[in-house]
C-alpha cells in the first residue's frame, strides 16, 4: 500500500494570504417547526444526528450503519423515490474518514434531501440497490474512485478504470498525472514492459519543445516520417497535384498574376 | 458502321493518358479514402458533421465505413483513454494495408487539456499518425483540409507496398526508435 | 484456435458458445450506433437479449479530479467537454452551481441570454438525437435533413460565442459578452424555420411512418416507477408519464417568466420518447421566441457586481487601480468561495444534470461530484435490454440519447 500523504501541491499553496479573511460559510438554517422538512424529519426519529436547511434542500447526517433504514423511511413515508446522486468525499488525510452523500428527489413535492455520513477508512457501507436501482452504477462508481467496499452490491466491479487498473484516482493521495503503473499502462498492456524504452515516457509538460519537430512540423515538402532523419536543404518535391488543390510545385503569385 | 469504330492509335484526342503506375494506383487510393468511423469524443461530432448535409464529405469519394477491414483511414476523433488504447491499436492491426492514420483534435495529437491519468498523451504513442490536426474542437473544414493533406502525400508515396507496409511492430531508424 | 499474444489477447480465444445454449457477444465500443465508447457484453438466447452488461469508462478523463486541481474559472472550459452536444448546459450548470455556492445573481441580461443559448443547445442537442436516432434505425436522409438545420442553430452559436462545439459561453457570474448586431433576427428567423421543418420534414418523414412505427412502438418500455428508481430524468422520465422538468419544479434564469408546455407521454416506448424531443423542439422555440422581447428591456449588464469573486469590468481594470489589483488576485490566485457544500440541478437536454461542489474556502473545490443524467440512462440499458431482440438494443441505446463524455467524465 503506498503511505498516505496529504494533498502536496506546490501550486496550491496561495503565496499571499490575507491574514484577516474569514472564510465565510454557505448560509444553513436550521429546519422550521411545521414546515415540510420538519415532517421528513419526524418520519426519521433518532437516527439523524445533525440536520440543517441549505439552499432549499434538506441536509441530514446520519450513522453509516443507519443508512439503509433511513433510506428506506425517506423512499417509503416520505415519497423520496429517486436517488440522483451518490458520491462520496475524501477526509482522509484530516480525519481518516470518508464523507458519503446521497441526494434524493420527491418527484411529487418537488423537494430534494440530502444525507451525509462519515466512514471510517476501510469500513464498507450497506448497498441501498435494493431500494434505488441507480445505486448500482453509483456504489461501482464510488467503489472505483475511491476503494469505499459496498456489501450486498450484486456486481462490485470497477466501472471507469479498466478491471486491472492499480489505485483509486479520486483519493487526494493518487496524483492528477497518475502514478507510475498508470503512465505505462497501454504500453504494457499492447506492446509489453520490454517497449517501454523503445516509446518512451510520456511528455506531461506542455511547454516541451522538439527542436526537431519543431523544424519539421507542417513544412510542406521536408516531411520525414516520424523519428528519420531529415535533411532541410533538399526538398522532396510534391507530385500529382494537378488533379486538385493548390498546387505547391508552382508559384501561386505567378498563377495570381496571370489571372489579374 | 466504319463511322463509328475509332482509331485510337491514329486519330487525334486521344482517349488514352500516359502515366507511372505510382500514379495511377496512388490516384485511385487518394480519391477513394475511406474512413474507419472512429469517433471517440466531442471531435466525433465535427466528423459527423463534416459527414452530413453542409460540408458533405462524400463528394471527396469519403464514405465512412463502420468496419475497420473495409477501411483505409483511420480518423482518430476525440480523446483516447487509456482503457480504450488497446482496442484502438486492434482495430488498426485490423485495418488492411495500405493504411493511414489522421489524429483529429488536441486530445488525440497530445492529450491536449485533458493532462491526466487515464488520458493516453498522444496517439503517436500507440499507433503511426500520418496527419495531426490541431484544433478543440477541429471545424469540419478543418478535417477537410487534412483529408486533402492526406491525399496529397498519398500522391507521393511510392505505389509498391513493399516499401510501405506498416505491418512490422517497430523498426530502428535513426538515433531515435520509430513506431509503425 | 488462435494463439494468443500480445496483439491478439484473449477476444479469438474465447469460447462463445456456452452449456445452456446463450452466446455471448460484444457490442462496441467501437460501433457505429454505440453513441460514443458504449460497450455491451450480450448474452443471447437466439435472437433475444438475456443479459446485458453495459460497460463504460472508456472516455474516462478524471474531469472529475482536473476539477480539484484548478481554480473555479479555470476549470469552465473543461465542462463543455461533458456533454459536447450542448456544450452551453453543461457551463452553465456549473456556474449556476457556483453562483449559488458565491450567493451572488447574474444581471438580468445575462439571464436573458443565457436562457436563450440553453434553448438554443436544447435544440442542437434535439435535433442531434433526431438525426443519429433517426440513422441508427435506418432513416439515412432524416440525418441529412436535421444536421441541416442543427449547422443553422450552430451558425448562431457561433456568432455568439466564435466556437460551435465547446462553446464556454457562460461565465461564472454572467456572460462575457452582449449579443452580436443582428442575431436576434436570425434567431426569429431560425425559429421559424426550425418550427416549419419539425413538422414537415422531420414530423412528416417520421411521425407516422409505419417502419418507424414498427421499429419504435413498443420498444425500451420502462415504467414510471422504474423510471424514478433507475435515475432517469429528463425525457426518459416524461415519456413514462411523469411530469417532472427542472425548469418548471425548480426554476432558475428566466424561466419563471415564460410560458411553455412540458409534454408528457403516458406510452413509455421509444416512440413516445421521440415525440417528446420533437415537442420539446417547438417548446423551445416558443420559448426563444418569448425571450427576444424580454431581453430587449434589458439594462446592459452582462457579469454580476461581487468585487470578492468576479472581476470588474474591462474599462473598469483599466481606469480604476483598486478593480485591477482585484483582477489581479482573481486571476492569479483565483475567487476564494465560502466554505459548505452545494448541489444544484439544472434541466440540460438530456436530464437533470447537476454538480454537486464542496468547498473548503480555498480556491480550488475540494470535491467536485457532477450528475450527469446520461450515467444513469446507462445503468438503465442493463434492466431495459433484457428480453428485447437484437435488433432492437440499437433503438434502445438511441432512445436514451446517452453521450459518453458526461457518462465517463
Amino acid at each position: 500500500m503506498r503511505k498516505y500523504i496529504p494533498k502536496d501541491n506546490v501550486q496550491k499553496k496561495a503565496y499571499y494570504t490575507d491574514r484577516y479573511h474569514v472564510v465565510p460559510t454557505v448560509p444553513q438554517s436550521k429546519v422550521d417547526e411545521g414546515s415540510y422538512f420538519a415532517g421528513v424529519l419526524n418520519a426519521l426519529g433518532n437516527t439523524v444526528t445533525e440536520s440543517s436547511v441549505q439552499l432549499g434542500q434538506l441536509v441530514i447526517h446520519i450513522a453509516p450503519e443507519d443508512n439503509f433504514k433511513v433510506m428506506k423511511t425517506l423512499k417509503e413515508t416520505c415519497g423520496y423515490t429517486q436517488c440522483s446522486e451518490q458520491s462520496a468525499v475524501d477526509y482522509l488525510a484530516k480525519d481518516n474518514e470518508f464523507e458519503l452523500f446521497w441526494q434524493l428527489l420527491n418527484v411529487g413535492v418537488a423537494k430534494r434531501v440530502r444525507v451525509h455520513c462519515r466512514l471510517a477508512n476501510g469500513a464498507a457501507i450497506e448497498s441501498i440497490e435494493p431500494l434505488f436501482k441507480s445505486a448500482n452504477f453509483a456504489e461501482r462508481e464510488m467503489f472505483d474512485m475511491f476503494g469505499i467496499k459496498v456489501n450486498n452490491h450484486p456486481f462490485l466491479k470497477r466501472i471507469l478504470m479498466p478491471d486491472d487498473w492499480e489505485g483509486h484516482p479520486l483519493l487526494k493521495t493518487y496524483p492528477l498525472h497518475g502514478d507510475e503503473f498508470a503512465s505505462w499502462y497501454e504500453v504494457d498492456k499492447i506492446f509489453g514492459k520490454e517497449y517501454r524504452d523503445i516509446i518512451g515516457p510520456e511528455n506531461r509538460d506542455p511547454a516541451k519543445i522538439d527542436i526537431e519537430d519543431t523544424k519539421r512540423f507542417s513544412r510542406v515538402g521536408y516531411e520525414v516520417p516520424f523519428g528519420a532523419e531529415y535533411n532541410a536543404e533538399e526538398e522532396t518535391d510534391i507530385e500529382y497535384s494537378e488533379t486538385a488543390l493548390v498546387n505547391y510545385n508552382k508559384k501561386t503569385s505567378k498563377q495570381l498574376d496571370e489571372r489579374r | 458502321m466504319a463511322q463509328h469504330q475509332v482509331n485510337y492509335a491514329s486519330s487525334a484526342g486521344l482517349p488514352i493518358a500516359l502515366t507511372s503506375v505510382d500514379k495511377l494506383v496512388n490516384w485511385g487510393r487518394s480519391n477513394s479514402l475511406w474512413p474507419l468511423t472512429y469517433g471517440l469524443a466531442c471531435c466525433a461530432i465535427e466528423m459527423m458533421a463534416s459527414g452530413a448535409s453542409r460540408y458533405d464529405f462524400d463528394r471527396m469519394g469519403t464514405i465512412f465505413r463502420a468496419s475497420p477491414r473495409q477501411a483505409d483511414v483511420m480518423i482518430l476523433a476525440g480523446t483516447l483513454s487509456k482503457k480504450h488504447s488497446e482496442f484502438a491499436r486492434r482495430l488498426y492491426d485490423q485495418m488492411t494495408e495500405p493504411k493511414w492514420v489522421i489524429s483529429m483534435g488536441s486530445c488525440a495529437n497530445t492529450g491536449g487539456m485533458f493532462n491526466t491519468y487515464a488520458t493516453v498523451q498522444g496517439v503517436d504513442r500507440i499507433i503511426p499518425v500520418d496527419i495531426y490536426l490541431p484544433g478543440c474542437a477541429p471545424r469540419p473544414e478543418t478535417l477537410q483540409y487534412a483529408m486533402m493533406m492526406l491525399q496529397k502525400k498519398i500522391r507521393r508515396e511510392s505505389a509498391d507496398m513493399k516499401k510501405n507496409t506498416k505491418q512490422d511492430l517497430t523498426t530502428q531508424t535513426g538515433k531515435r526508435a520509430r513506431l509503425i | 484456435m488462435q494463439v494468443s499474444n500480445k496483439l491478439t489477447p484473449f477476444f479469438e480465444n474465447l469460447n462463445f458458445e456456452r452449456d445452456d445454449n446463450t452466446m455471448v457477444i460484444n457490442f462496441g465500443p467501437q460501433h457505429p450506433s454505440a453513441h460514443g465508447q458504449l460497450r455491451l457484453v450480450l448474452e443471447l438466447d437466439g435472437e433475444q437479449v438475456v443479459k446485458a452488461y453495459p460497460d463504460i469508462g472508456y472516455l474516462h478523463r478524471g474531469i472529475e479530479k482536473m476539477a480539484e486541481n484548478m481554480t473555479y474559472n479555470e476549470f469552465l472550459p473543461t465542462t463543455d467537454r461533458l456533454d459536447y452536444i450542448a456544450s452551453t448546459s453543461n457551463n452553465y450548470a456549473y456556474a449556476l452551481a457556483v453562483e449559488k455556492l458565491l450567493d451572488i445573481e447574474a444581471p438580468r441580461r445575462a439571464q436573458a441570454i443565457r436562457t436563450m443559448l440553453l434553448e438554443l443547445n436544447r435544440i442542437i442537442s434535439h435535433l442531434f438525437f433526431v438525426a443519429t436516432h433517426a440513422l441508427d434505425v435506418g432513416a439515412m436522409s432524416v440525418f441529412l435533413y436535421a444536421f441541416r438545420e442543427r449547422e443553422f442553430a450552430m451558425d448562431l452559436m457561433e456568432d455568439y460565442c466564435g466556437a460551435r462545439l465547446t462553446h464556454s459561453a457562460v461565465r461564472i457570474g454572467g456572460v462575457p459578452l452582449d449579443l452580436p448586431e443582428g442575431w436576434l433576427e436570425n434567431l426569429a428567423a431560425f425559429c421559424d424555420k426550425l418550427d416549419h421543418e419539425v413538422e414537415h420534414t422531420y414530423g412528416a418523414l417520421l411521425n407516422e411512418n409505419r417502419i418507424w412505427k414498427m421499429r419504435l412502438e413498443d420498444v425500451g418500455v420502462i415504467s414510471a416507477e422504474d423510471a424514478l428508481s433507475w435515475g432517469c430524468s429528463g425525457v426518459m422520465l416524461r415519456g413514462s408519464g411523469v411530469k417532472w422538468d427542472i425548469r418548471k419544479e425548480e426554476p432558475y434564469e428566466l424561466y419563471p417568466e415564460l410560458d411553455f408546455d412540458i409534454p408528457t407521454s403516458d406510452r413509455c416506448d421509444s416512440y413516445g420518447r421521440f415525440r417528446l424531443y420533437m415537442e420539446e423542439m417547438n417548446q423551445s422555440t416558443r420559448i426563444l421566441r418569448q425571450l427576444i422581447p424580454l431581453y430587449k428591456d434589458t439594462k446592459p449588464q452582462l457579469m454580476a457586481h461581487a468585487p470578492k469573486y468576479i472581476s470588474a469590468t474591462k474599462e473598469d481594470i483599466m481606469t480604476q487601480n483598486y478593480a485591477l489589483m482585484q483582477h489581479f488576485v482573481l486571476v492569479a490566485q483565483g475567487m476564494r468561495p465560502p466554505r459548505g457544500e452545494v448541489y444544484i440541478p439544472t434541466e440540460s437536454p438530456k436530464g437533470e444534470l447537476g454538480f454537486y461542489i464542496k468547498s473548503e474556502g480555498e480556491p480550488y473545490a475540494y470535491r467536485l461530484k457532477c450528475r450527469a443524467p446520461s450515467f444513469f440512462h446507462t445503468g438503465l440499458l442493463q434492466n431495459l435490454l433484457v428480453g428485447t431482440y437484437l435488433a432492437d438494443v440499437v433503438t434502445i441505446i438511441g432512445t436514451t440519447n446517452i453521450v459518453f463524455g458526461e457518462v465517463d467524465r
